[in-house]
């Protein structure tokens, strides 16, 4: 439905036209369409097929506007506003000319409406009410579309793992296909046949199981595409919206659960448009990863080990011994000994307690919220942190003419930038370059693709910098000081070394010099890269050669929903004289224990000089880049206190384990990516027993003998004042030396594994999320079919692979998106521990690849 | 004077004709009915509790729309739909609560699948709150059937309502 209430201008044009409608004069910007137009000045025009973020096509002709001096109606969503034009979009000719479209387009739409999804929200019966016709003139039977061999009364077909197709019930607006290939690039449905026989369908052979697939039912204005989430579960009107937002993107997807407030049960997920972040697409990880929530695997009760096994427990039970344990610890060992992490997808209430926990009531520095990460630095200080801290505009993305995605697989860890990447591309002709050490998704829109070798990121940002120096496009920069600093003396040595054409790097590095708006993406493969530093270092020098920060944006984007928060409150465990002395002025004290990161936690635990360990709603086990020295370190904590949704790993070592409240049930702040302040609705009270992780803290601090406020509004002015600290840093002036430490190899192990999200999963709680693992169930290895000629696999086959660490064997998967010889595996599933094959020590992950022949 | 006048001509005249009254319906056929042995009949246009009603092959009518609770005042529907196992949409609750009803024949007019009539029946007492709660299997009219007893009651529905008759 048209909703809209922004006139939405092309960015480039400054033109204005004037123009009447309906007795009223309006002036636009040259190119807006007459709907938009309309739209703006709060004229409502109905239409089907009108999209506000999708071309115009004029399938539906329900927008008919009168244009003096046009003998016919013309579609409004597809006539542009010129001057002197004088339009009526309420006129008898206009009413009429839509009740015959409206009785049109029911010509072959069945009146299914008491078993159709759509009911209640549905575009066509809302246009039918308040324009159609009262009664229907057809009295000839309706076109049936009815698959072969189905045995159903209702002509529905699944085309994909969570939709469900009516063709009887499309009216041909082709808003699936055009959002489908506009915005999301995927080809997987289509419209077959001509004329009356027209049909949308999955591509011969394919499902739609694109990682946007959920929009598709969204936007369809009645009910041809359903979902099998929402399917005969409850009418709309009889639920309430609440407004959240995503736990899974770090871009904060604006949502709104549909909720039945008696049966305290979230219903669906659809997007609540953001144009700021989102544009109302969302990502399917966000649209179902509310089921979550609702899994009955979720933890009941609060367990405490007794035994050496786990036993139901209360409440009061569970933080009587865990503030018992805990107060001792910190008593007769000292406060060097408590550590904690912290999930950085909690909300700031959460995270703000959590540190005032750990430094007030622990009185320990050791407190962390990085649990995925290699090889942490000491201090903030440091090139990576700099890059990381620059702020990022999502929506600039849009109106960048040159766009650089450096070591992220978008989809996968941003799927909101991912879809802004492409917009810019297809409205806006951007030119986007990759430079990733496997092929991702944007390629196709990309217009040059770069294939690195595996761990040598920032020597090919270094050879973009060198190559640009050589051609002159970098000005202000010494050219010794430059190859002193990235350790190579020409570009073309740099561009060999990491595997690249000098060509490739001289066609980046000449769009980045000659752009006029840049947007400089680096992603994940960047953050949990071993020499994140040496890459922030390369990146800085890049600012530095091409002045990204006067003409564009550049950034190290965070990965959880929110990391940022996190950071502006502190959770990091040296934080420096300033933002120490900050929370010192608040709290009154602060501790002077020697700051330890997850690293360091962890190596101590190992060496047992670490007791007690908090983890709020992390499972080190599972994420951390070293399964068995996370393992190894929790195991000979002696008391481990585990908060979580779901039993865990991690949870299965701890002697206290409490039932966690999910996003969803409780209300909470969050900063994205930008720094951008949103705040979520709860949809739901907590479950079973689950409490939030404020709450948990608060009373367990409580129980220690340290409560930490005397109510919400002390804690909430207290963060305020927190967040004024600023920890944004500047772009260093001069270059910074790129010194990577020496890469290690293993002869007999050629692939690099690639460890990530599969682009239907996020985390390690996904798997709960029946609808998600419709889409992927297990882990596979993902092979380019070279690698998969050359080890003989195809589909259906499995693969071991082996690490020093461990081995896994998981099925195959060909992906024509990995170029190399590379594999990638998610680290999505508990079945599959792909982390066991990663060792926090190493830069690249090499492993052993070999065919399971059964 | 006057008035013990009035009260002698009450006692003579209007006395007597009330008597009268009384002594006609003497001779009259009794209006009262020997309940629950003996019943009248209800009128045509009488609402009592509610059936629903199936195709003539013994599949339910109601697909669980839900128009019927939402056109109820009282709000005394409830129901849950599910999917059979050929994707087919019915009713897995479907309740009335007949405390709640206030029998105004909403759901009947506003259903669409002609699924949901107010029959004549109204004979539902009970001695608990819970059993008012009526269920779809005590709701459902019995399949197979010799004849249909609500052939009556479709009839007035859709003439009171409009609705054109089925070919």
């Amino acid at each position: 439905m048209a909703d809209s209430t922004k006139i939405e201008t092309p960015a480039r044009t400054v033109e204005t036209v004037t123009f009447t409608i309906n007795g009223r004069t309006a002036t636009v910007a040259k190119g807006t369409t007459v709907l938009q137009a309309a739209h703006g000045l709060g004229i409502t025009i109905p239409s089907f097929c009108w999209h506000p973020k999708l071309k115009p096509v004029g399938a539906c002709r329900m927008c008919y506007v009168e244009i003096e001096k046009m003998p016919k109606l013309q579609v409004s969503c597809a006539t542009e506003v010129t001057n002197g034009m004088v339009v009526f979009t309420e006129s008898d000719k206009v009413k009429q000319g839509r009740r015959a479209i409206i009785e049109f387009t029911l010509l072959n739409h069945p009146l299914d409406c008491p078993t159709c999804d759509k009911g209640g929200e549905c575009d066509l019966q809302n246009l039918t009410f308040a324009h159609g016709y009262d009664d229907s003139r057809f009295a000839f039977q309706k076109l049936r579309k009815i698959e072969a061999g189905v045995p159903s009364t209702f002509d529905d077909i699944k085309i994909g793992p969570e939709i469900v197709l009516n063709r009887n019930r499309c009216i041909l607006c082709y808003k699936c296909v055009r959002a489908n290939k506009e915005a999301f690039g995927e080809y997987d449905l289509g419209a077959f046949e001509r004329g009356n026989h027209t049909e949308i369908n999955a591509a011969p052979g394919q499902q739609v199981d694109n990682p946007f697939s959920g929009n598709l039912v969204e936007i369809c204005p009645v009910g041809a595409l359903t979902n099998t989430d929402w399917r005969y579960k409850i009418r709309v009107w009889l639920t309430d919206q609440k407004a959240s937002i995503c736990p899974f993107t770090s871009s904060g997807t604006n949502i709104q659960f549909y909720v039945e407030r008696h049966k305290n049960r979230i219903f669906r997920t659809t997007g609540r448009r953001n144009d700021a972040i989102d544009d109302g697409w969302l990502s399917d990880v966000t649209r179902y990863g509310y089921q979550i929530i609702q899994s009955p695997d979720r933890l009941k009760t609060p367990l405490i080990k007794k035994n050496g096994k786990q036993v139901p427990a209360t409440w009061d039970e569970a933080l009587a011994v865990a503030a018992a344990r805990l107060t001792e610890i910190r008593d007769k060992k000292g406060c060097v000994c408590v550590g904690g992490l912290a999930s950085p997808s909690l909300d700031n209430a959460s995270l703000y307690t959590f540190n005032k926990f750990m430094r007030v009531a622990m009185e320990s520095n050791n407190v962390d919220y990085r649990t995925e990460y290699r090889r942490l630095p000491s201090s903030l200080d440091n090139p990576y942190d700099i890059a990381a801290s620059q702020a990022f505009t999502i929506a600039d993305i849009d109106e960048s003419d040159v766009i650089v995605v450096i070591g992220s697989d978008l989809v996968r860890e941003h799927p909101n930038e991912y879809l802004r990447v492409r917009k810019a591309e297809q409205f806006n002709r951007s030119k986007v370059f990759l430079l990733n050490p496997l092929s991702t998704k944007p390629s196709d829109v990309a217009a040059l693709e770069l294939v690195h070798k595996p761990g040598a990121e920032e020597i090919a940002i270094s050879a973009i910098c060198l190559a640009a120096m050589e051609s002159g496009w970098a000005s202000g920069v010494n050219a010794d000081d430059l190859k002193s600093k990235t350790g190579f003396k020409k570009a073309a040595d740099a561009a060999g070394a990491c595997g690249l054409d000098l060509i490739e790097i001289q066609a980046v590095a000449r769009a980045i010099a000659e752009g006029k708006k840049i947007t400089i993406i680096a992603g994940e493969l960047v953050t949990r890269s071993r020499e994140r530093e040496a890459i922030g270092a390369a990146l800085c020098n890049l600012n530095r050669v091409f002045g990204v920060d006067g003409k564009g944006q550049m950034a190290i984007l965070a990965r959880h929903a929110n990391s940022v928060g996190a950071a502006r409150l502190g959770l990091t465990p040296d934080l420096g004289a300033g933002f120490a002395g900050a929370l010192k002025s608040i709290w009154g004290q602060y501790p002077e224990t020697p700051p330890q990161n997850t690293d360091a936690m962890l190596a101590a635990a190992r060496k047992e000089e670490l007791d007690a360990m908090i983890l709020v709603g992390v499972n080190p086990v599972m994420i951390y880049p070293d399964r068995e020295f996370a393992r190894e370190a929790l195991d000979k904590l002696d008391f481990l206190i585990a908060c979580d949704l779901f039993e865990t790993e991690t949870t299965q070592l701890a002697d206290v384990v409490l039932p966690l409240a999910g996003w969803a049930e409780y209300r909470g702040e969050y900063f994205n990516l930008e720094g951008r302040l949103q705040s979520a609705e709860p949809g739901i009270a907590p479950l079973n027993e689950a409490r939030p992780a404020h709450q948990i803290l608060e009373s367990l601090a409580e129980q220690c003998g340290s409560p930490l406020f005397a109510g919400m509004d002390q804690r909430n002015a207290e963060m305020e004042k927190i967040l004024k600290v600023d920890i944004r840093r500047p772009w260093p002036t001069g270059l910074i030396e790129v010194k990577p430490q020496p890469q290690e190899t293993a002869p007999e192990r050629t692939v690099a594994l690639i460890m990530g999200d599969d682009p239907h999963h996020s985390g390690y709680l996904t798997e709960k999320a029946p609808s998600l693992v419709g889409f992927c169930g297990e882990a596979y290895a993902e092979l380019s079919p070279e690698l998969a000629a050359k080890l003989k696999v195809g589909a259906g086959d499995s693969v071991r692979l082996e690490a020093a660490t461990g081995k896994i064997i998981v099925p195959v998967r060909v992906s024509e998106h990995i170029d190399n010889d590379v594999v990638f595996v998610p680290r999505n599933f508990m079945a599959a521990p792909v982390n066991s094959l990663v060792s926090r020590k190493q830069r690249v992950d090499w492993v052993k690849i070999s065919k399971v022949s059964d | 004077m006057t008035e013990i006048l009035k009260a002698f001509v009450n006692v003579i005249i209007k006395m007597p004709q009330g008597f009268g009254v009384t002594l006609k319906y003497l001779f009259r056929k009794p209006v009262t009915v020997q309940y629950p042995k003996q019943k009248i009949p209800m009128t045509p246009r009488y609402r009592g509790r509610h059936y629903l009603e199936r195709y003539d092959d013994g599949t339910e009518r109601c697909v669980c729309c839900g128009l019927c609770a939402a056109a109820c005042p009282a709000d005394a529907i409830y129901m849950e739909p599910e999917e059979t196992a050929n994707g087919e949409r019915k009713a897995k609750v479907y309740e009335i609560n007949l405390l709640r009803c206030i029998f105004c024949g909403f759901c009947e007019e506003a259903c669409p699948e002609e699924a949901v009539f107010l029959g004549q029946d109204y004979e539902f007492s009970a001695d608990n709150r819970n059993s008012f709660i009526w269920t779809k299997d005590q709701m459902l009219v019995k399949h197979p059937r010799k004849e249909n007893p609500l052939k009556r009651i479709i009839r007035r529905v859709r003439r009171v309502y409009g609705v054109p008759t089925a070919k």
